[in-house]
C-alpha cells in the first residue's frame, strides 16, 4: 500500500501506438498494481475472490450481468472492476486533520484524480457559513442541520435529491421515498446522462424501457451489433459474452468513430488463448463511422432490407410478426424508401458498399441483437436513432425470440434498479397510488426537476438545499463552468459520498460530508448483518453483500443516514417505519414486493442463488405501448455538420477512469501516457487546420447562444478517429457540453457531436515522445 | 430416417399450425394415466426434469422460450440452451438445440386417449457436430438413443401418475419462437413500465 499523493503529481505526455487488443496478462498485471496500491494483498483477496459470486459483492463498475450461479468463474472481475473495488477498499483515510489542513479553496484547485486518491471518508464533516474549512461534526447535530433546512424551506420543491447508480435498490427506495414525504419529485439521477434517451426511445416504441436480452441472447446471437460503446474499457466483462458468441458461430458489426482495442480483438486472461494465443477476434465488421452517422447509418439498412424484400417477396421481412405485433409498418416503409443515399454518405462517412456488406450480414443472420451505449444516447438524436434500431431490428422480427433483442449497455451497477425502485421526477400515478396505499400519505403529483433542468433551478435560485446519494454531480453534469455557478447558490449541499471528490468542494454556503459504507464493506444493524440487492443491465436483481470491515467506526449506511435523516424531517408523515427500515433492510424489501411490479416475494426470491431475473413483457409477447402493439416510428435524417475548420467533439473515458474519477493519467489502449489533456483528431484534419503532433490547442465550442465554452490547453494527438470528429476525456471537456444543449424528448445532455474548433495558444511542446513504431497512425 | 408427411397441423381451433420437424432419428410413445392437462402442465415445469429423470442434472428457465438444460451422468457434464418454436397446450411443443446450427431438435405430442389418459409422443432429429456425426448414421446409436427416450418416457409416466396431479402450469402459446399472450397483461408482464435512463 502506498501512501496518498501529497502533491499534484507532475507527468508529461508520451504517446504509443494504440493498442490493437484488449485485457490479456496486462490487465491482471496492472489490476494487481493498482490494488495493491491502495490495500493490502489480503483486503484485494477477499474483494476479489467474493466479487460477483453468489453471497458476495456486486462490482459497482458495471452494471453487466453475471454468469448463472455454477458458471461463474473463480475470478468473476475485469481489471477496472479490480480497480474500482479496491479504489473504494483503501486503507487510505481522510481524517478531520486532512481538512484542517487543506481548505475548501485549496482543494477546490485540486484535480479529480488527487482528490480521489486520499482515500475513504471517515466521520461527518461540516462547512459553517461563510468558513473556507470544514469541521467534524456529529452525526445527530450534522443531520439536524440538514432537516432543519429541509423543514424551513418555503416549499418542499426548493430542495433536490440527486441519486448515484452506486445506490442500492434499498437505499434508492428510502431516498425516494424521503423525497416524496417530504413532499417533492425533484429526483435527478445519473440515468439523466447515461441512457435517458435509451429508456425513452424504447418505452415509446416497445413498452418498456429496458433491455430485453440476456446473457444466452449474446451467446447465441447469429450477429451482434456493437454501436457506440467501447466494452473494452467500460464493461470490459461484455468481452467474455461476446467472446462466447463468436465460439458459438456468431458474428459481430462494430460501428465506432474510433477502432477501439476492446472492439478489434479480446485477450481473455482466464484462458489458454487469451494468455499465450492470439486471443479471440471481436468485430468481423468495422464501421469508421462519424460521431451521430448512426441514424443514417440504420435508415439505410432499412431502407436496404425493404429493397432486397422487393427483390425477393416473401423471404426479407418477418411479416408474421410485422403483421401481429407492430403498428406503423406501412408508414415507416414509405418514409424509409425516401433516405437519400447522399445524406447517408455525408452523415455516416461510409460508403454504400459498406453499409451493403452489413445488410448480407443481416440477411444471413436468424437472430440479430444490437448493443448501444453513450455513443449514442448522448447526441441530440439519440432517441430518433435509437427508435430507427428498434425499426431494424423488428423488419426481421429480431424481438422477443432467443438470441435477439435490444441491449442498451448500461455502465452504473444498479443505475437500472434505482430507477425502477422509483428514482425518476416522472413517475407515473401507479407507483405514487402505491406509495400512498402502503405508507398512508399522498405523494406529490406534478413532475419534478430532473438534472438539467435542476441546475437551470439553482441559477434561478429556486433550489436552496442539494442532497446527493453518492456521485459526484458537479464532475458529471454538463456546463462545467455553469454548473460550478449553479452549484454554490444553494443555502445547504450535503452528499452522501464514500470518498472525496469535486462535489465537495463547490458547494453551497453551508455544506455537508456525510461518509458511508462501501459496498465492500460489513453493514451490521440492530437486526444484524444486512445485504443490499441490485438489478443489473439485464434486469436480473440479485443480492450483494460486503465483507470488509467498514472504513470506520463512524460510518453510517446509506440507507442508516436516509432512515434517520428521514426521522428528523418528516417523521409524522403517513406511517413510514423508518426506524424498522434502518434496523432491517428486509421490511424495506417487503414494501417494495407490493409497491413495485415484478418485485412479489422479494425477500424470498432474492436469496435464492443469483437471485430472479424481472421479466421483460416484450419477451413475453407483450407490448405495453399506446397502440398495444411495437411501434415503426418515422425518424427525420440527421446529418452532423461541422463549419468549416470545425470539427465534431465526442467527449469519452479513458482506460483508467470510472465516471468521474480517473486513477491515473494513462490510457494505454490509445496509447496515452501522462496527461488526459489530449485531444485526439484525425491525421488529415489536422493537416488541414495547421495543426501537428504536440500543438496546445483550447477547445473552444460553437452553440447557438453565442456564449463562448472553452477548455484550455490541451495537447493534441494525431489518432485515427473517423475524419471529421475529435475526442478528448470527460471530465475535463464537459466544459464545452452547453446545459440546452440536449436530446430531442429526453433532455440528456448531448455529450456527443460537439461542434468544437481548436484554437493554438502558442508554444509548441517538444518534448512529446513517441514510442513503438514512432508516430501514431 | 424418417420423414413427416405434413409440416402442418389442424389444432382444435381450426387453425393449421407449423410443425417445425420435418425428419426424425427417434419416435417414441407411451401412455400414461392422467388427464392430458395434467401431463401437459406437468411437461412445462422444466426445473422439476431432474426429479424424474436419469440424465438431466438441473434446468434454468431463462424465460418462457429458451431454457438451460445440464446433463450428465456420473462426473460427466453438459450444458446447453434449448429454444421452444412451437408450444400450444395440452397439444404440442417443438424445440431446437439454441446453436448456430442446432445439433438436436425435437417435438413432444401429447393426445387424450380413450380410456382418458394421455399419449405423449417425443420424436427427436440429431444432427451432432463433428465426428459425431457419422454416429448418428449408424442404427445402433439411434436405437441407443431412442431406448434412452423411451426411458425418459416410461419414468416421466412414473413420476407423474405416482404424485397424481401437476405441480405447476405455464399454460401460454408460443409461435415461431414467440410468446403469444391472449389477454392484455398476462401477469408475468406486470413489470415497471416506466422508462429507465
Amino acid at each position: 500500500m502506498q501512501n496518498p499523493p501529497g502533491e499534484e503529481p507532475e507527468t508529461s505526455l508520451s504517446v504509443t501506438p494504440p493498442k490493437k487488443w484488449a485485457a490479456g496478462v496486462p490487465a491482471v498485471v496492472h489490476a494487481l498494481e493498482y490494488s495493491l496500491e491502495q490495500t493490502s494483498p489480503r483486503k484485494t483477496g477477499v474483494d476479489l475472490l467474493t466479487m460477483n459470486q453468489v453471497g458476495g459483492i456486486d462490482c459497482p463498475g458495471c452494471a453487466w450481468a453475471d454468469p448463472a450461479p455454477g458458471r461463474r468463474h473463480r475470478n468473476e472481475y475485469c481489471e477496472n472492476g479490480a480497480k474500482h473495488i479496491n479504489d473504494e477498499a483503501t486503507t487510505r483515510r481522510i481524517t478531520a486533520d486532512f481538512f484542517r489542513e487543506h481548505s475548501v479553496s485549496d482543494l477546490a484547485a485540486r484535480s479529480d484524480m488527487w482528490l480521489n486518491q486520499q482515500g475513504r471518508l471517515t466521520e461527518p464533516m461540516f462547512k459553517r457559513p461563510g468558513s473556507d474549512h470544514y469541521e467534524p461534526i456529529g452525526w445527530n447535530d450534522a443531520l439536524g442541520v440538514l432537516a432543519q433546512e429541509l423543514k424551513g424551506l418555503d416549499s418542499p420543491d426548493e430542495a433536490v435529491f440527486y441519486t448515484s447508480g452506486r445506490a442500492s435498490n434499498e437505499a434508492a427506495f428510502v431516498f425516494q421515498l424521503f423525497a416524496r414525504a417530504l413532499g417533492t419529485n425533484n429526483l435527478p439521477d445519473c440515468s439523466n446522462m447515461c441512457h435517458e434517451s435509451s429508456g425513452f426511445a424504447l418505452n415509446e416504441t416497445l413498452g418498456v424501457g429496458k433491455g430485453t436480452v440476456s446473457l444466452d441472447d449474446l451467446h447465441h446471437a447469429d450477429l451482434i451489433f456493437l454501436v457506440g460503446q467501447n466494452p473494452g474499457s467500460n464493461h470490459p466483462r461484455q468481452l467474455s459474452a461476446l467472446e462466447e458468441a463468436k465460439r458459438n458461430g456468431g458474428r459481430i458489426v462494430a460501428v465506432n468513430p474510433l477502432p477501439e482495442a476492446g472492439l478489434r480483438r479480446f485477450k481473455n486472461p482466464q484462458k489458454p488463448r487469451g494468455v499465450v494465443g492470439r486471443g479471440t477476434q471481436i468485430a468481423d465488421r468495422f464501421l469508421h463511422i462519424k460521431p451521430g452517422g448512426d441514424l443514417a447509418l440504420f435508415q439505410a439498412l432499412n431502407r436496404l432490407l425493404l429493397e432486397a424484400e422487393d427483390a425477393r417477396p416473401g423471404t426479407v421481412l418477418d411479416h408474421d410478426f410485422i403483421d401481429a405485433h407492430t403498428s406503423g409498418f406501412e408508414e415507416f416503409a414509405r418514409h424509409a424508401r425516401t433516405v437519400d443515399w447522399d445524406d447517408v454518405r455525408a452523415a455516416t462517412g461510409l460508403t454504400r458498399e459498406e453499409i451493403e456488406k452489413v445488410r448480407d450480414e443481416v440477411l444471413g443472420s436468424e437472430r440479430v441483437v444490437v448493443c448501444w451505449a453513450m455513443g449514442i444516447t448522448q447526441h441530440k438524436h439519440g432517441v430518433p436513432t435509437i427508435r430507427e434500431i428498434v425499426n431494424f431490428l423488428m423488419l426481421r422480427g429480431n424481438l422477443g425470440r432467443a438470441g435477439t433483442g435490444v441491449c442498451p449497455v448500461r455502465g452504473h451497477s444498479n443505475v437500472q434498479g434505482d430507477r425502477t425502485m422509483g428514482i425518476w421526477e416522472q413517475m407515473p400515478d401507479s407507483f405514487l397510488d402505491a406509495l400512498q396505499e402502503e405508507f398512508g400519505f399522498d405523494p406529490p403529483r406534478p413532475h419534478g426537476l430532473d438534472s438539467v433542468k435542476s441546475i437551470k433551478a439553482m441559477l434561478e435560485g429556486r433550489v436552496k438545499v442539494f442532497l446527493a446519494l453518492a456521485g459526484n454531480f458537479v464532475r458529471a453534469a454538463p456546463d462545467s463552468d455553469v454548473t460550478e455557478k449553479a452549484m454554490p447558490s444553494c443555502r445547504l449541499t450535503a452528499h452522501i459520498s464514500t470518498k472525496l471528490n469535486r462535489s465537495h468542494t463547490v458547494c453551497g454556503d453551508t455544506a455537508l460530508i456525510l461518509p458511508t459504507l462501501g459496498r465492500t464493506e460489513r453493514d451490521v444493524q440492530a437486526d444484524g448483518e444486512q445485504f443490499v440487492t441490485v438489478e443489473n443491465s439485464m434486469s436480473e436483481v440479485h443480492t450483494s453483500q460486503g465483507r470488509l470491515e467498514p472504513a470506520s467506526r463512524m460510518l453510517l449506511s446509506e440507507v442508516a443516514i436516509l432512515c434517520r435523516l428521514a426521522r428528523l424531517s418528516v417523521d409524522g408523515v403517513g406511517d413510514i417505519p423508518w426506524a424498522k427500515f434502518e434496523g432491517d433492510y428486509g421490511t424495506i424489501r417487503d414494501s417494495i414486493s407490493r409497491i413495485v411490479p415484478g418485485f412479489h416475494d422479494f425477500n424470498a426470491r432474492v436469496t435464492r442463488p443469483g437471485g430472479f431475473q424481472l421479466p421483460n413483457p416484450v419477451n413475453e409477447g407483450v407490448f405495453r405501448t399506446e397502440t398495444g402493439k411495437a411501434r415503426f416510428t418515422c425518424n427525420d435524417p440527421v446529418v452532423p455538420r461541422a463549419p468549416e475548420g470545425h470539427l465534431l467533439l465526442q467527449t469519452l473515458r479513458s482506460h483508467d477512469q470510472w465516471n468521474t474519477v480517473p486513477y491515473t493519467n494513462n490510457d494505454r489502449y490509445r496509447g496515452i501516457h501522462g496527461s488526459r489533456h489530449v485531444v485526439l483528431v484525425n491525421p488529415a484534419d489536422l493537416s488541414a487546420l495547421g495543426l501537428a503532433q504536440g500543438d496546445r490547442v483550447d477547445l473552444v465550442s460553437v452553440w447557438e447562444d453565442g456564449t463562448e465554452r472553452r477548455a484550455e490547453n490541451f495537447e493534441v494527438v494525431p489518432y485515427p478517429a473517423a475524419k471529421g470528429s475529435a475526442a478528448a476525456y470527460y471530465p475535463e471537456t464537459n466544459v464545452l457540453v452547453p446545459l440546452d444543449s440536449v436530446a430531442d424528448m429526453s433532455n440528456q445532455p448531448t455529450s456527443k457531436g460537439l461542434v468544437v474548433r481548436l484554437e493554438p495558444v502558442g508554444d509548441r511542446v517538444r518534448d512529446v515522445r513517441t514510442t513503438g513504431a514512432g508516430r501514431p497512425r | 430416417m424418417a420423414h413427416e408427411e405434413d409440416d402442418g397441423r389442424t389444432g382444435g381451433d381450426g387453425v393449421v399450425r407449423r410443425r417445425p420437424l420435418r425428419e426424425r432419428h427417434v419416435e417414441e410413445t407411451v401412455e400414461i394415466a392422467v388427464p392430458v392437462r395434467t401431463a401437459y402442465n406437468q411437461w412445462t415445469q422444466f426445473k422439476t426434469f431432474p426429479r424424474f429423470s436419469a440424465v438431466v442434472q438441473g434446468v434454468e428457465q431463462v424465460r418462457p422460450t429458451v431454457t438451460a438444460w445440464t446433463i450428465g451422468y456420473g462426473p460427466l457434464r453438459h450444458r446447453f440452451s434449448v429454444e421452444i418454436l412451437e408450444q400450444d397446450p395440452d397439444a404440442y411443443l417443438a424445440w431446437r438445440g439454441l446453436e448456430q446450427h442446432p445439433t438436436h431438435e425435437g417435438e413432444v405430442e401429447f393426445r387424450p386417449t380413450e380410456s382418458g389418459g394421455t399419449a405423449i409422443t417425443v420424436r427427436m432429429f440429431l444432427r451432432p457436430p463433428g465426428p459425431a456425426k457419422a454416429l448418428i448414421r449408424s442404427s445402433r446409436v439411434t436405437e441407443l438413443t431412442a431406448r434412452l427416450v423411451r426411458g425418459e418416457l416410461v419414468r416421466f409416466q412414473h413420476f407423474i401418475e405416482g404424485l397424481g396431479q401437476e405441480g405447476g402450469a405455464w399454460r401460454g402459446t408460443i409461435r415461431n419462437g414467440r410468446v403469444q399472450h391472449d389477454t392484455p397483461e398476462p401477469p408475468r408482464s406486470r413489470v415497471a413500465q416506466w422508462p429507465v435512463g
